[in-house]
């Protein structure tokens, strides 16, 4: 890792270049940017008719869904698609070959376009903060500071949990659909079908200790000022735990699987 | 041009290719079948959420919205199985030179480009679908008349040729754009927006939605099943569609028309 840091900026940064050459590109993918402010719209709906669902007002909803939208652009899962394709096609050879790592080929490209989605949406987040009075973020440093590590944590979580389910290709070719079937599995629990507060209590406990809350419940909770000091402190804790878990798992798995890679064409 | 009968036959060759070609890999089909079963209770399960807290959405209760998650995973079957294999591939058409031998084969350019290929892991979800929505109109308690049965069954052709249309846009678009995976985005996303009944969501959203037609799409035909569509949606849904594949059509020509080649 260490001797592999230095590359990362130019490697990101070629990645964040490519990425915004194609600016029709970019503007087609922010219409599905926004999809969190759809599921926004049918809770609000929910408010108007039935009045706050467990006191989640107006306000509420829309603080955690814009948030969300955050972070549902800051997920890591693309490099399944990308491990996979490269699998397949006999590509991943010649990424063998390279100097660094696959794993971090496709993080930086990856992180770089991450990255031009940020430039676009983070400040479409503060301006409709300031304009917007529902959206109510208490801004203190102290507060912020945390956000910040958390959105890193929730990138890296996911990152590292995509790639180790990357793997899988090294022994199956059912990789993405067994991707998708933990995301879907995982998506009750980490907040994005709806906010884990209002899920039924179980679903909510299981919530608490799985990977998927760090990926997004956990950082809009900690931006809307919902969590006190010990549930952010366990908040992190959960989210590294599960961070040295795959990085675990990646390695183990890595040194198996890519003994198996047979690079099927190329 | 040549006559339809022949066309369709030629496209009947096609798909059943395709179908051969797909099921000599029985466990990954069976593993895509497993899959959009556990996607049909995923949505039923997420939009159970809502109704933790109410009983009714906008005026649908919860059989009712299962009727249109139905409708709603049935046609983004269809857009998976037929818009998107075609889709992706009108990108390496145009990039390649491709096109220019497809407009001289003696077969409409248009069918082609837009269902030649077929992909027949998506092929079994307007089955898994329909049975939801037959599910959610037999907990809704209501009955179906004939009348209502018709009018669905109009409505839902006329979601189905406003598919249609989206997708020669898009390949429109392809010509120009070359952005396959982004336009697939689109079609996407304009499917997605009809999981839930649009009166669901607020206005402005539901405006919007009516106009840019999603509403169409799982709405209507879904009140038409429930026996509370609008009279005047029978004549209007069926002008919107033939509407939107004439101006598909016209489009699509247009396309072609600054399409300089690349093959040679």
């Amino acid at each position: 890792m260490r001797d592999v840091l230095p590359a990362y900026p130019s490697l990101v940064r070629s990645a964040t270049l490519v990425a915004a050459t194609y600016r029709g590109r970019v503007v087609l993918s922010l219409l599905t940017a926004f999809f969190p402010l759809l599921t926004m719209a049918v809770w609000l709906t929910v408010v108007a008719e039935g009045g706050p669902p467990d006191g989640w007002t107006t306000d509420d909803f829309l603080s955690y869904y814009a948030a969300a939208t955050l972070l549902w652009n800051l997920t890591g899962d693309r490099v399944v698609w990308q491990w996979d394709a490269d699998m397949r096609s006999g590509d991943l050879s010649v990424r063998l070959l390279r100097p660094v790592h696959p794993f971090h080929q496709y993080a930086t490209s990856d992180l770089g376009q991450r990255l031009v989605f940020l430039v676009v949406l983070v400040p479409a987040l503060v301006l409709a903060a300031w304009l917007v009075p529902g959206l109510n973020y208490p801004a203190d440093p102290l507060r912020l500071a945390a956000v910040a590590a958390a959105l890193v944590l929730a990138y890296a979580v996911s990152l590292l949990m995509a790639s180790t389910f990357a793997l899988i290709g090294f022994w199956s070719t059912q990789t993405t659909n067994g991707w998708l079937l933990w995301w879907g599995l995982g998506s009750f629990a980490s907040g994005w079908v709806a906010p884990l507060a209002l899920m039924p209590d179980w679903l909510r406990t299981a919530g608490l200790v799985l990977p998927f809350r760090t990926t997004m419940g956990f950082p809009v909770e900690l931006l809307m000022g919902r969590l006190d000091a010990h549930q952010t402190a366990y908040g992190f804790a959960v989210g590294l735990g599960w961070l040295a878990a795959f990085a675990l798992l990646y390695r183990v798995a890595w040194r198996f699987g890519v003994r198996r890679y047979q690079a099927v064409a190329g | 041009m040549n006559p339809w009968p022949r066309q369709a036959r030629i496209l009947g060759i096609c798909w059943r290719a395709a179908v051969t070609g797909e099921m000599e890999y029985r466990f990954n089909f069976l593993a895509n079948f497993a899959l959009s079963m556990f996607w049909m209770l995923w949505a039923a399960a997420g939009a159970s959420v809502y109704f933790r807290f109410t009983g009714t959405v906008a005026g649908w209760t919860q059989p009712e919205v299962l009727v249109v998650i139905g409708l709603f995973f049935a046609l983004n079957g269809l857009r998976q199985a037929l818009l998107q294999p075609n889709l992706e591939r009108m990108t390496e058409y145009v990039r390649r030179g491709t096109l220019d031998f497809l407009l001289t084969k003696p077969f409409d350019a248009q069918l082609l480009v837009s269902l030649r290929h077929l992909k027949v892991n998506n092929l079994l979800d307007p089955v898994l679908g329909l049975t939801l929505t037959v599910i959610g109109v037999a907990l809704s308690g209501r009955g179906v008349s004939a009348a209502a049965l018709a009018s669905f069954l109009l409505l839902l052709a006329c979601a189905v040729l406003l598919m249609y249309a989206l997708s020669v846009v898009l390949m429109s678009l392809a010509v120009v754009l070359v952005a396959g995976e982004e336009l697939g985005r689109v079609s996407f996303a304009f499917v997605e927006l009809s999981r839930f009944p649009v009166e669901m969501y607020r206005n402005p959203a539901q405006a919007v939605l009516t106009v840019v037609p999603v509403a169409f799409l799982t709405t209507y035909p879904a009140a038409a099943l429930l026996g509370r569509l609008d009279a005047y949606l029978l004549l209007l849904a069926p002008a919107v569609a033939a509407g939107a594949v004439v101006l598909a059509t016209l489009l699509w020509r247009r396309s072609l028309r600054s399409y300089a080649g690349a093959s040679a």
